[in-house]
């Protein structure tokens, strides 16, 4: 039973981590919770189901295409909903409440088109699993903390190598002194896009790869990864991979020794005591700077 | 005749909740989406007390009001230490804590069983059962809320609201306890919206937990956006036209599971034109002043 309680806390770290990294990398560009996010993780799911289940196109192919159409509609929102907004100089919170409209509208556009029913991609018969020392774990499982870690790392080389990401490492530590250096703060903004909906359309694949879905799944996931975020706080990379196994452990524990019902709460309860003895997360460093 | 009753009751029930959630949200500048909490555990005091103690309004409304107090000001406790996105995830956290506690604690709550035939509000021995004498009875809460917060917002803690709304360091740096009004503020806005759960409680006698969800808050946020935030009279025009909305939609014929996205769809499209709005506003404001 430990080992199986190992298990599941490495697949959920795993998720949350990808699903972190994400969400980090629009918010270093964006400086705001984009709920919108939500929406492309059911997204990557839903086209999924589309092209596969649907129009009977290899899996493949059907996850490709998936991505693609994902990234290009949080490409739209980016160029007709935040563009024009950040030209109206909103503040924060208003822009947070304007991607909240776009998750509402998109959510239920999706549960009109697919209806609120479970729904899944696997069309083929589910296994057993593979038997490890006494606990279970599917292959696709399997595939999911490999892609999750090849991810990763190719999202840090991105990050920290290419010159796309250290504009976007720039433009996040301070807009106005990258712009005067002459980095386009446009073009790290739909950099950052271009890679957190890609990164976020995966994660929706491989969770309904894994289970199945409704309309609202990518919501209850996004609350996790902004919890794990918060958590972590904005410093370096490997507070993130603290937070998530901590919330990841926290919930399995609560779910194996009190009941599953109440995992939701654990996650929140460890944020709101977070928040109030560390209200910069693991890294001590400030999520937002004071702005005066 | 008695469906226009059953909405006007509905109407006037939301018009408490977004109004007493202006406090926060326009007045002291934190969105808040933890509002549909506060009105669960108005309701859920008053049905558990009423069902199984048998206890009149008269104590169940004080002790709801006090529980929903007591729990508003714990929690902007926590919360007042952030901002913006922050206060936003913090509320939404103690949403989610509060609907698994009246989800999952079946020993007290019964979980999503609910509570059934919850007694109509009875005082000096007259009930409330008809729509129409439970429809004066909201109408009279209405009056008092309305009359409380818009006297609240014009006395001087209401100025300190409006102050630290607009500049947060500035109305600090004039020595006024910022963090003290915040939390005062919340803890009314927790207290009043317990208000609207015990009247919900009693009209509609049945309650589960699926009444005080997340989407409940942001639907009651949603309001008060739409009516800008402060002004309560427009507060009250977007009640009434959003708890119409779906009403509308049924008349114009659309079938009813589609009906429920429609509504939020609209209201969806709503809060983005709201926000561009406010951009424009503010662009206006500046130039006037340049």
């Amino acid at each position: 039973m430990t080992i199986q309680i190992l298990i599941n806390i490495l697949l959920s770290s795993s998720v949350y981590a990808l699903l972190v990294f994400s969400f980090r990398i629009k918010y270093l560009t964006l400086r705001f919770f984009d709920f919108s996010h939500a929406i492309i993780i059911t997204f990557g799911g839903y086209f999924t189901y589309l092209f596969s289940v649907l129009m009977d196109f290899n899996l493949f192919l059907a996850i490709s295409l998936a991505i693609i159409s994902s990234v290009i509609i949080s490409l739209l929102i980016l160029q007709f909903i935040y563009k024009p907004l950040q030209k109206r100089n909103t503040e924060n919170w208003q822009m947070l409440v304007a991607s909240l409209g776009i998750y509402i509208i998109l959510q239920n556009i999706i549960s009109i088109i697919f209806g609120d029913e479970n729904k899944s991609i696997r069309t083929w018969e589910i296994k057993k699993g593979y038997n490890f020392l006494n606990a279970y774990i599917t292959g696709i499982q399997i595939t999911l903390v490999f892609s999750t870690i090849i991810l990763l790392l190719l999202t840090w080389l991105f990050l920290n190598k290419t010159k796309i990401g250290k504009k976007i490492k720039a433009v996040s530590s301070n807009p106005t002194l990258s712009s005067i250096l002459g980095i386009s703060n446009d073009k790290a903004t739909i950099w950052s896009f271009i890679i957190g909906s890609f990164l976020a359309s995966i994660s929706g694949i491989l969770i309904t790869l894994d289970s199945d879905m409704i309309p609202t799944i990518g919501f209850n996931w996004l609350l996790y990864a902004v919890v794990a975020m918060i958590i972590a706080g904005m410093g370096k990379l490997r507070y993130v991979f603290m937070s998530v196994v901590l919330l990841a452990t926290a919930q399995h524990l609560s779910a194996y020794y009190i009941d599953s019902k109440w995992m939701n709460a654990t996650a929140y309860i460890i944020l709101i005591v977070f928040l109030y003895f560390k209200p910069y997360g693991f890294s001590g460093k400030k999520l937002k700077k004071a702005e005066l | 005749m008695d469906y226009i009753l059953h909405l006007a009751i509905l109407i006037s029930i939301y018009t408490i909740l977004s109004q007493s959630l202006s406090i926060v949200a326009g007045y002291s500048g934190q969105l808040s989406l933890a509002h549909a909490g506060f009105y669960g555990i108005g309701a859920y005091t008053t049905a558990l007390l009423s069902v199984n103690f048998g206890l009149s309004v008269f104590i169940t409304l004080p002790l709801a009001m006090l529980l929903s107090g007591v729990i508003a000001f714990i929690v902007s406790k926590i919360a007042v230490k952030t901002v913006d996105d922050y206060f936003i995830i913090i509320t939404l956290g103690i949403q989610v804590v509060i609907f698994s506690i009246l989800n999952n604690w079946q020993e007290v709550t019964r979980g999503p069983l609910g509570i059934p035939a919850i007694p109509s509000i009875e005082v000096f021995g007259f009930s409330f059962n008809s729509k129409l004498s439970f429809l004066l009875l909201s109408i009279f809460f209405v009056t008092i809320v309305w009359f409380l917060i818009s006297n609240l917002v014009k006395s001087p803690f209401g100025r300190i609201l409006r102050a630290l709304s607009e500049d947060e360091i500035f109305t600090k740096s004039l020595g006024k306890n910022v963090y003290q009004a915040k939390i005062i503020s919340f803890t009314i806005s927790g207290m009043l919206a317990s208000i609207a759960g015990v009247l919900y409680a009693h009209y509609i006698s049945y309650i589960d937990p699926t009444s005080f969800t997340i989407d409940e808050s942001i639907f009651i946020l949603s309001i008060v956006i739409i009516g800008g935030m402060r002004n309560l009279k427009t507060i009250f025009l977007a009640t009434v036209f959003l708890v119409l909305l779906p009403e509308a939609l049924r008349f114009v014929g659309m079938p009813s599971n589609i009906a429920a996205n429609m509504r939020q769809i609209i209201y969806g499209i709503a809060l983005i034109l709201v926000i561009f709005q406010y951009g424009n506003r503010k662009n206006k404001f500046k130039m006037k002043r340049t």
